[in-house]
């Protein structure tokens, strides 16, 4: 069976989303167990393929027994195989966290809900497990087509932000297919590394240089660096919770996959570092992606949208680190990657679990948070600290790599705004520690109103975030053996 | 804003042009697209698989998965509508008027929200009524059977002329979306019910997605349909015609389905009683 692992955990969540669908208009209640079923055998399938890749270093997959490049052919290599964990494992905690705000918020479409919901994911594994560019691309659409109507469900103007994000992310997609057409026009080959192997002998090709400026506006859209993302903030805060916390921690993070594996395996880093003097343009334009992102997030004036914000300083953490083009930026890039996945999980998780409670999730609705939901705020803080990149959190380590990779290819620009973006995240999340611990102020020394009972979210959404929680320690305590296991091998 | 938004147009539009410099000549039969993979499309197409038609083989074979996940963003349209647009029952009595066709009378009826059968003697009147048309109802419905068989055809003969699933099931989903419009909506929900075509839709896909996976019980790569040999009696060379027959007749009820799932959800309001 271990060989069919990576058309498995593609295939597996695919046919049961087909499954969900017809089940949520015969059987409504079967809908969630499959849905955890196949996202359980996404994750077990990825993480054999993460201990076969250890030892194997590529495991190979042709799909209908086509050999590369007549055929779509799967290549899974250390990068892959762990991005593949993160993102079935982050999707997993989040289905059953969010079992309860689910069913209170779309007590008629459970199924629809379900089937996107689980689509979304196999959209997500294949866009990471494919060797094949255009293949890529069709994934791409699912994975864009599941979240535009997951986050069109949400409150308030949800329908007209993911309006705007269909416009974006459908220029995005297209940018990108339209350099792979570029591709396809010079080397004649859709496979990754057929096209790397071709590509060589057609470095001073203008097209193959268009292609690649084409092909990463177009994942620069998708992912929200700095110029282009315009549709993050409205998409991510007004969509429903349980898919705020699916798509914020998980979408990004993908396209940034896609765009290191661009750099790192279809156009190689000589190609993308020296044919072109953008790697410095780009950096700044991370650096003000940064700036900007800090910045609004401090004139947020509720957490998702403050998150946003500050996932979009994120992103320019990692594109940043990408393009600084030496080992320990993309170390620090690929590192966070999966650290910020889970840090963004448990923080959007925690405000899930406010906005379960008091169905608000403004900072106003913090107030006396600590004393009625200690634990879901533990989980908060716990997030905050990881962006804020306090050791002993995963947050430390990949923020680390990412400044002595930016002090070591001078970009002091980046490094100070990495350091900047550190002390903005401070001041946001010790503000929420202020408004949760100390409002409301007592006003005339203790003989106010009683202080409100204790009301914990349930425990079906508590025991989830509190994992991640201890994931955050957990990969912070392992990040040495995830870097020389994992992350070096595969920068050359 | 608009001055930018020109300046960035004019700028890609630069770009674009700057590339076109290093295209390979117009037609140049030495251009790598056409020395690189194709030669082996065109020339192994009938050996390897059976199929005269080299497009269908490349789309359902050398790329079936590119394809199968296609028609999954289909599926996936139809459930992202149905999810957005669908809109709960209400509950309650509802007031509904009918208008006698014999003697031009219009009365006024409270009922459940239950779609009523269709009378003889009456129709029904809202706001988006309009007086039935003799000569476009009867033509239309005269049509539709000959765009079915139509649609069923190009499913089947895609094999040797251009057609297929896609093609084949955006006529079969026209026919019905063209009785919706020449009639109502009840209509054509009389001969196919909402939750009919809501389970086509998944069921057209996991035919696609469930020939895969017995390729792969059967002990082959996910998709090899050599390896449904065994069990169609043939040689896995005339397998692969089959399994492709098979998937295109998936892919032709999952798009015949969604297409209609969408009309009604668009035409209707989520609503499922009128239509346009």
């Amino acid at each position: 069976m271990s060989q069919h692992y990576p058309a498995l955990l593609v295939t597996v969540p695919l046919l049961s989303a087909l499954l969900i669908s017809i089940l949520g208009w015969l059987s409504r209640r079967l809908c969630f167990p499959v849905a955890v079923a196949a996202l359980c055998v996404a994750l077990f399938s990825s993480v054999g393929l993460l201990f076969r890749v250890l030892n194997e270093d590529v495991v190979h997959y042709f799909l209908g027994g086509w050999a590369p490049p007549w055929g779509i052919a799967y290549r899974v290599d250390r990068l892959s195989a762990m991005v593949l964990v993160v993102v079935s494992a982050v999707a997993l905690i989040n289905l059953i966290a969010t079992r309860r705000s689910v069913e209170r918020e779309f007590p008629e479409k459970i199924g629809a809900f379900y089937t996107l919901y689980v689509l979304l994911i196999t959209g997500l594994m294949g866009i990471v497990v494919t060797g094949d560019a255009f293949n890529l691309y069709v994934l791409l659409e699912i994975t864009a087509l599941t979240g535009y109507g997951l986050i069109a469900m949400g409150e308030d103007r949800a329908p007209l932000a993911s309006l705007n994000y269909v416009y974006m992310g459908t220029i995005g997609a297209c940018f990108y297919l339209l350099g792979v057409g570029y591709l396809y026009i010079s080397t004649g080959s859709l496979n990754m590394a057929d096209i790397s192997a071709i590509l060589p002998s057609l470095y001073g090709s203008r097209v193959v240089l268009v292609a690649f400026i084409i092909c990463m506006v177009g994942v620069f859209l998708k992912m929200g660096f700095f110029p282009l993302h315009a549709w993050l903030p409205n998409a991510y805060t007004y969509a429903p919770s349980a898919v705020s916390s699916l798509v914020a921690p998980l979408m990004t993070k993908v396209m940034i996959y896609v765009m290191i594996r661009l750099i790192l395996t279809v156009f190689t880093p000589t190609f993308t570092f020296s044919r072109l003097a953008l790697n410095h343009s780009v950096v700044w334009l991370a650096v003000i992606a940064i700036f900007m992102g800090a910045v609004l997030a401090l004139g947020a004036r509720d957490m998702k949208r403050m998150l946003s914000y500050v996932i979009i300083a994120e992103v320019g953490y990692m594109v940043g680190g990408a393009w600084l083009g030496n080992r320990a930026g993309m170390t620090g890039a690929i590192l966070h990657i999966a650290n910020d996945a889970v840090m963004t999980l448990c923080v959007f998780l925690a405000v899930g679990n406010v906005v379960y409670r008091t169905g608000g999730y403004a900072f106003e609705d913090l107030k006396g948070m600590f004393r009625k939901m200690p634990y879901t705020m533990t989980g908060l803080v716990a997030g905050g600290l990881s962006m804020i990149g306090v050791p002993p959190t995963c947050g430390f380590f990949s923020k680390w790599y990412l400044i002595s990779g930016g002090v070591q290819a001078g970009q002091y620009g980046f490094v100070a705004a990495l350091v900047f973006s550190s002390l903005i995240n401070a001041v946001l999340f010790f503000r929420i520690i202020e408004i949760g611990y100390y409002e409301p102020f007592g006003s005339d020394h203790g003989h106010g109103p009683a202080p409100a009972p204790m009301e914990e979210a349930p425990l079906s959404m508590v025991v989830p975030l509190l994992v991640v929680v201890v994931g955050l320690v957990v990969m912070g305590a392992y990040t040495g053996d995830i870097v020389s296991g994992i992350i070096a091998p595969m920068i050359p | 804003m608009r001055t930018l938004g020109i300046l960035v147009a004019a700028l890609t539009c630069a770009l674009l042009f700057y590339a076109m410099g290093d295209f390979p000549p117009w037609a140049d039969p030495g251009s790598a697209a056409h020395t690189h993979v194709s030669p082996r499309y065109i020339e192994k197409t009938m050996e390897e698989t059976s199929v005269p038609n080299a497009v269908t083989a490349v789309l359902a074979d050398y790329r079936g998965f590119d394809t199968m996940f296609e028609t999954t963003v289909i599926f996936a349209a139809g459930v992202v509508c149905f999810f957005i647009l669908r809109l709960p029952k209400k509950e309650g009595p509802i007031f509904r008027r009918y208008r006698h066709t014999l003697t031009g009378m219009t009365i006024r009826v409270k009922c459940t929200r239950k779609i009523p059968p269709v009378l003889e003697e009456f129709e029904m009147i809202d706001n988006l009524w309009a007086p039935h048309d003799l000569i476009i109802k009867t033509s239309c419905r005269i049509l539709v059977p000959f765009l079915q068989l139509f649609g069923l055809y190009v499913i089947a003969h895609g094999h040797h002329s251009p057609g297929g699933g896609f093609q084949g099931g955006v006529i079969l989903g026209a026919s019905m979306i063209l009785l919706a419009i020449s009639h109502d909506l009840r209509t054509a929900l009389a001969r196919m019910g909402e939750k009919v075509h809501a389970l086509l839709c998944p069921i057209g896909v996991l035919i696609y997605a469930g020939t895969g996976a017995l390729c792969l019980v059967l002990g082959r790569d996910f998709l090899d349909y050599g390896a449904l040999a065994g069990i169609l009696h043939v040689d896995p060379v005339t397998a692969r015609s089959h399994g492709i027959l098979i998937v295109e007749i998936g892919v032709g009820l999952a798009v015949m389905a969604t297409m209609i799932w969408i009309y009604n959800n668009i035409s209707s309001r989520g609503e499922y009683d009128e239509g346009l």
